[in-house]
């Protein structure tokens, strides 16, 4: 034996030479764009399609990085659990982090190599942070293992969405989620009975919100008729949205350097758009008038929230949760006869439109798991579980029987001893607390039936409401190169800056209108003209090299 | 007593009353939330007094077995790593307080540089990883365990013993480690009782480690949990329409939170502070 030794190990170390260069020439191969051709095929269904029950062939198990909700943190027993690795043979392994540094942590663990193979909850472009150092995959290179995604983003034609956030290299970096239809949520919740008292309609359009304000100003001289929540950190967050989406711009948390102008065929500088200095102006009116509160722009929700309770002021943003969560209990215990209402987002000069993204926060793969002998398996039970009907009802309303039923006619029903966002208030069980499902890590997205089978009445009335209007089309792609990132980011910040102080010193009336000329010079000096030519450039490259 | 004297204790007496209120007023506006009920907070009609008056969120957060095993977390933790700490950072200062020591500037040297250089907050991540101690007690005790200011003030107060003290010992037969367990360290109980303090409340206060270096939430300290609780529900927010999947924790039951969270180091303190101002000036004038 000890003789043989050296010559054993010369030729074991030749094979290991020879395996270590065969593998690094193949390393090297970058994978040719959508033709991937992944290893790890182990415990994988070969021919899995759209409307088939994903199961692993061995059971599985994948780390997942799960970001832990207060209002309902991971119990290791819950049904959610334990049903799905009855029905897909795989076990998720979670990273449990708490919701309130969720991003920190991502960025630590993946900046630092220990990152679990599923990464679910980004929000794009958050994932850009990761795609030069190479420690995510482009998933799109494998969107061929993923039936279900491919059938729904064909089916509801989101390709347009797709382009949206793909990279410079024409790959995607982030696994969307995906909704069939665009759904707004957020607009202002009313007061109801005085609107009844001053003999008011619920306003349709901008002019009309304006006139309910008025009226209500006159009746009420002393009060804000509005003050406004959602002011921190992003002033105006959903206020200077909602009315700059108006008049066809952008805004408040959907602000944006660049604006596509379809009229002209290429982007435009946002803060300087004839149609952002058209929502300041309504804006300035509504304060110059006194019927918006100042403060709106700057207060904490608390403020906002108890100034609307207490009968000090009228409206306010809400979103359907807020509505009830937040507003109506507190409301009517302090005052019997008050009423509100969530009322359609007021529509202004660009008409009947309904503006939202159709793309959800979405799943990074680690690069690690492209080495995985069970890749394959992996991608499978994402799509099965993330993008497939069967499994987005699973996540959502969880077991048949067990946590719901439902009737002939395709009508959810919770079971009697479940509770989840107040369909059967006082139920013992919770859907979310007890079983893991509802969960914001795995449900989201999905059909709009699935969506709005949780909405109440009332919702479902303004729902009907947004959906009668149109779509606002998707702009057109055009991701920047890493170096052209780079320099875009460095001219973003103090262009952020300038856009955020000056919107509200136009809005609270500390910088004459009459001075607009000037403020966008001062962009131009701050490179906002060689902004969008940067973005203009990106988007003819990506025309020519993607032909949308 | 002049005039002027007595005027300078009113006005001496009515700012540091207006600071009393100051430093008072959050404590007291949170322990009347926590008993009041979630229309009136929401409604700001709870300031002194609690409205509403009600135990139920008491009730409702103790019956989280979470908040409990957080809990243990944080008291095993703070105990554990309080100990620890002192024992190396007694020992460190000791060794530094004798002058002639060979080699003393170094290591004074090596605890310095740490307040003012460190790896960064991945290399460190990756350095608790390849030890072995994530997900483990050590994560949180040991990378924490020397405070280079806390070593500080221990060195300065050791130098300050009489010299002769020890030698007078050191002829009467101890050793080293006699002179420093039986004649040091029965001199040395007011400021180790100040270190045992200062520990305790900053590991008792401390989230970020444990969030590092944690992957289950079983293993969490009872700051985390409020943090989530917390900053949570008001972080999501500024996500907008993602803020839709997020209901958030009702103020009463922050308020309840945050008051059997800070409940026991409040209690604690009173005992200790009889150390605690003559622990802090001992070493301030021999710097």
């Amino acid at each position: 034996m000890r003789e043989i030794s050296r010559r054993q190990a010369i030729i074991g170390l030749g094979a290991f030479a020879s395996l270590a260069l065969t593998a690094c020439g193949s390393d090297g191969e970058a994978p040719a764009k959508g033709a991937a051709e992944p290893a790890g095929k182990a415990g994988s269904m070969s021919g899995f399609a759209v409307g088939q029950q994903f199961k692993a062939t061995e059971p599985l198990s994948f780390d997942v990085l799960y970001n832990n909700h207060p209002f309902y943190p991971n119990k290791g027993d819950w049904l959610l659990w334990q049903e799905m690795t009855k029905r897909t043979n795989v076990t998720l392994k979670p990273t449990e982090v708490p919701l309130s540094d969720y991003e920190k942590k991502r960025a630590l663990i993946i900046g630092a190599g220990d990152a679990p193979l599923i990464i679910p909850k980004t929000y794009h472009p958050q994932e850009e942070a990761f795609v030069a150092s190479g420690a995510i995959l482009p998933v799109s290179d494998y969107f061929n293992l993923m039936p279900n995604f491919q059938d729904k983003v064909s089916k509801w034609q989101l390709q347009p969405e797709l382009n949206s956030i793909m990279q410079s290299d024409g790959r995607i970096y982030l696994l969307p989620g995906i909704h069939e239809g665009v759904w707004a949520d957020y607009s202002f919740a009313v007061r109801t009975d005085i609107l009844e008292k001053l003999k008011l309609e619920v306003p349709k359009t901008l002019d009309d919100f304006y006139n309910m304000l008025k009226a209500m100003k006159a009746e009420y001289p002393d009060l804000y008729p509005m003050t406004d929540r959602w002011g921190v950190p992003t002033p105006g967050g959903n206020l200077i949205k909602l009315i700059a989406q108006a008049f066809g711009s952008k805004g408040g948390w959907e602000y944006q350097h660049a604006t596509f102008d379809s009229a002209q065929g290429k982007f435009v500088y946002t803060g300087a758009m004839p149609q952002y200095k058209q929502t300041i102006e309504y804006l300035n009116k509504l304060v110059k008038e006194k019927l918006l509160d100042p403060e709106s722009f700057t207060q904490q929700d608390d403020a906002a929230k108890q100034k609307f309770i207490s009968g000090k002021s009228f409206v306010i943003s809400s979103n359907a949760q807020t509505l009830i969560n937040d507003y109506r209990a507190a409301l009517t215990e302090n005052n019997p006869d008050a009423k509100i209402v969530k009322i359609p987002v007021p529509t202004g000069p660009i008409g009947e439109y309904k503006i939202a993204t159709r793309l959800e926060n979405g799943i990074m793969i680690s690069k690690k798991a492209a080495e995985n002998p069970n890749f394959v398996a992996m991608m499978q039970f994402i799509d099965w579980l993330w993008y497939s009907d069967e499994g987005q009802q699973f996540v959502k309303w969880g077991v048949e029987g067990t946590t719901f039923t439902k009737d002939s006619a395709g009508k959810y029903k919770l079971a009697d001893d479940v509770d989840y966002v107040g369909l059967n208030p006082g139920a013992p069980k919770h859907l979310q607390k007890d079983f893991g499902f509802g969960n914001g890590v795995f449900a989201y997205g999905g059909a709009t039936a699935l969506l709005q089978s949780t909405f109440s009445d009332e919702e479902m009335e303004f729902q009907n409401v947004m959906n009668a209007r149109k779509p606002w089309p998707v702009e057109p792609g055009a991701p920047l190169t890493e170096e052209e990132r780079e320099q875009a980011a460095m001219w973003e910040t103090p262009l952020k800056d300038h856009v955020t102080q000056n919107t509200l010193k136009f809005i609270l009336g500390e910088r004459d209108l009459g001075e607009w000329d000037a403020y966008v010079k001062e962009l131009e000096s701050k490179n906002s003209t060689q902004y969008v030519n940067l973005v203009n450039t990106a988007y003819d490259r990506f025309k020519k090299e993607h032909g949308n | 007593m002049t005039r002027g004297y007595r005027v300078f204790q009113w006005f001496n007496g009515l700012i540091l009353t207006g600071v009393v209120v100051v430093t008072l007023y959050p404590f007291v506006n949170i322990l009347a939330r926590s008993f009041s009920s979630q229309s009136a907070i929401s409604a700001g009609e709870v300031n002194l007094i609690p409205k509403g008056f009600n135990l139920t969120t008491y009730k409702i957060v103790a019956s989280d077995p979470m908040f409990w095993t957080n809990y243990r977390n944080t008291v095993v933790y703070t105990v554990v790593a309080t100990f620890i700490a002192i024992v190396l950072t007694t020992s460190y200062a000791y060794v530094l307080s004798k002058k002639h020591l060979k080699g003393r500037k170094v290591l004074i040297g090596v605890a310095v540089f740490t307040m003012f250089f460190s790896g960064g907050l991945i290399p460190n991540y990756v350095l608790i990883t390849s030890l072995g101690m994530k997900n483990s007690i050590w994560a949180i005790v040991l990378p924490n365990a020397i405070s280079v200011f806390n070593l500080l003030v221990m060195k300065a107060f050791f130098e300050s013993l009489p010299q002769d003290l020890e030698e007078a010992a050191a002829i009467d037969g101890l050793n080293t480690y006699g002179i420093l367990w039986k004649i040091v360290l029965p001199l040395s109980k007011a400021v180790i009782a100040t270190m045992i303090l200062f520990y305790a409340v900053s590991f008792w206060n401390s989230w970020f480690a444990a969030f590092l270096y944690m992957n289950d939430s079983g293993l969490f300290p009872v700051t985390v949990y409020l943090r989530n609780l917390i900053a949570g529900a008001t972080g999501a927010d500024s996500y907008g329409a993602a803020a839709a999947e997020v209901t958030q924790a009702a103020a009463n039951i922050q308020a309840v939170t945050i008051v059997l969270t800070v409940l026991p180091i409040l209690a604690v303190y009173p005992f200790v502070q009889r150390y605690f101002v003559s622990g802090v000036m001992l070493g301030a004038v021999k710097g």
